[in-house]
């Protein structure tokens, strides 16, 4: 916290002296920045509207902190990310606004920022901020409320009620899975978020929650693989849809490789966070193609199975369970399009139509190399099977650029026609 | 309906460049495997995957940047292997 209130109040002066925390020399080239106007910035923006409904911004206060040692650009930056922020509607556009301001002034700060916020492993620009991130949150949090002085604060309120948006979570989970689920102890999660308005607290109750959502799901996942597996087994036997479900579930013992083939650190950030943050804009556009599903008849438990099979459900937790309205898909697919399971074991989490996944044994030396590269027969057969089965739903569900703009991409690029002509 | 079909084609160039990105490939890879696997040209693939990537923004970022990450893995991986493979061949040698 001292360090935070120092900061600000002598930001481009005499950092070392009264900064007896940082680690960081004192140059002031670009790391001033990012401390200075950074959080400062990032704070106001992100402070204000969704995230933390309850604090209030308090402009008066900042700017006086701000003023007191800041670099008019920073000023300047901070009045305008105040403002601009007020009233804003969601953390995202908060921090696009933000970096939006700051971008204009400090192209250098803002890719810092970037990757601050987007919590990359980057070590350097985390050391500093990590510092001032785990001093921060419990000086400003609420814990003090009444201090004039700390400036980063103006929240005056104790609650330290968090609105969870999507973003939000969504950084959460990356942080979470950076670190590994079992390592993951809120202070480093606050780092890694690199949000100061969240408290360790916040984060604490976040992470049990998550935790034991996860653990529900990992064992529903569990649950399915061991019966698409069985499914596998006996092939003509099962096949029918219908008894799939009764069979698979009440009994299940678990699979000895009940990997968590989903979170952890088999994918990395983007799917984990992809799946989850871009799952909920998936709207309805796609139930257009969803609703023929002919062969399919309604599995037993509509809810149950959307949310076990949509992208294992990591986006069920999502602080809006959208899942319950999107609507099954073809699960027995595998046995009809893969005779043969393609090599791509726990690689291939999501798709949910490739139920065909963990298949275990002697996979493991493969699983290896995919890791590193697909393999040419499971490209094929994933293409294959989207061109053959043009009714699933896609895979990630990323925003769908409009066709328009995609023609007119085209045309200029020389393809007047689409579907062309000849291939 | 000249639009439904160009509609419906971009989705599938869409859907199948998701594909490619639940396999990690890169737009290039994904462009060779397209027009190697569905007929796709390569053109079009790019073109939709810029497009994919100018409305998800956020989403291709963090794809870039473990990728990146994965290069250097990929790379260091490599690297030591090689040192080892050296090593051992001086090994081999001092045999003698």
């Amino acid at each position: 916290m001292l360090a935070v209130e120092s900061l600000r109040g002598s930001n481009g002066d005499d950092r070392d002296g009264t900064l007896g925390n940082f680690p960081v020399s004192d140059d002031f080239g670009d790391e001033a920045f990012l401390e200075d106007v950074d959080f400062g910035d990032l704070f106001m923006g992100i402070d204000d509207g969704d995230v933390l409904p309850d604090l209030e911004l308090d402009p008066a206060e900042i700017f006086a902190a701000f003023s007191v040692g800041e670099e008019g650009s920073g000023k300047a930056t901070a009045v305008e990310g105040a403002e601009g922020a007020l009233g804003g509607d969601g953390a995202t556009r908060d921090v696009v606004v933000l970096e939006k301001e700051m971008g204009e002034e400090e192209k250098g700060v803002k890719s810092h920022r970037e990757e601050v916020v987007g919590a990359t492993t980057s070590e350097d620009s985390m050391v500093m901020p990590s510092e001032l991130r785990s001093e921060s949150p419990d000086g400003d949090k609420g814990r003090k409320p009444s201090s004039p002085s700390a400036t980063r604060g103006s929240q005056g309120k104790r609650k330290s009620k968090v609105d969870w948006t999507p973003e939000l979570h969504r950084r959460f989970v990356q942080a979470v899975e950076q670190l590994g689920i079992d390592k993951a102890v809120p202070s480093r999660i606050l780092e890694l978020m690199g949000i100061d308005c969240l408290t360790r607290h916040n984060i604490a109750s976040h992470l049990q929650k998550y935790r034991s959502h996860r653990k529900h799901l990992l064992a529903r996942e569990a649950e399915a693989a061991s019966w698409t597996r069985r499914r596998q087994m006996y092939p003509k036997k099962d096949v029918n849809p219908w008894l799939a479900p009764t069979i698979g579930f009440p009994p299940p013992p678990p699979p000895p490789a009940v990997r968590p083939f989903r979170p952890l650190h088999v994918w990395g950030h983007p799917t984990a966070e992809a799946h989850m943050w871009l799952r909920r804009p998936v709207p309805p556009s796609p139930s257009l193609p969803w609703a023929p599903q002919p062969p399919l008849p309604p599995p037993p438990d509509p809810s149950y199975w959307s949310h076990l099979y949509q992208r294992g459900g990591r986006e069920g937790w999502v602080p809006h369970a959208m899942t319950q309205g999107t609507p099954c898909f073809p699960h027995p697919l595998p046995a009809a399009r893969f005779p043969a399971p393609p090599p791509v074991p726990g690689i291939v989490p999501q798709p949910m139509y490739r139920p065909i996944p963990p298949p275990v044994t002697d996979h493991s030396s493969s699983q290896l190399q995919l890791d590193a590269h697909p393999s040419t027969e499971s490209i094929d057969a994933a293409i294959g099977d989207v061109l053959a089965k043009p009714w699933l739903p896609l895979p990630l569900g990323l925003k769908s650029p409009s066709v328009d703009g995609v023609l007119v991409e085209l045309q200029k690029r020389g393809v007047p026609k689409v579907p062309p002509a000849c291939g | 309906m000249g639009e439904s079909s160009s509609a419906s084609y971009i989705r599938m160039v869409q859907h199948l460049i998701e594909q490619c990105l639940v396999f990690h490939m890169s737009k290039d890879e994904c462009m060779e495997a397209l027009a190697k696997h569905a007929d796709i040209k390569p053109v079009i693939t790019s073109t939709v995957w810029k497009e994919l990537e100018k409305e998800n923004k956020e989403f291709f970022q963090a794809y870039t940047m473990d990728q990146a990450e994965k290069a250097m893995e990929m790379e260091a991986a490599q690297r030591i292997q090689k040192m080892l493979a050296e090593w051992a061949a001086k090994d081999s040698e001092k045999e003698d």
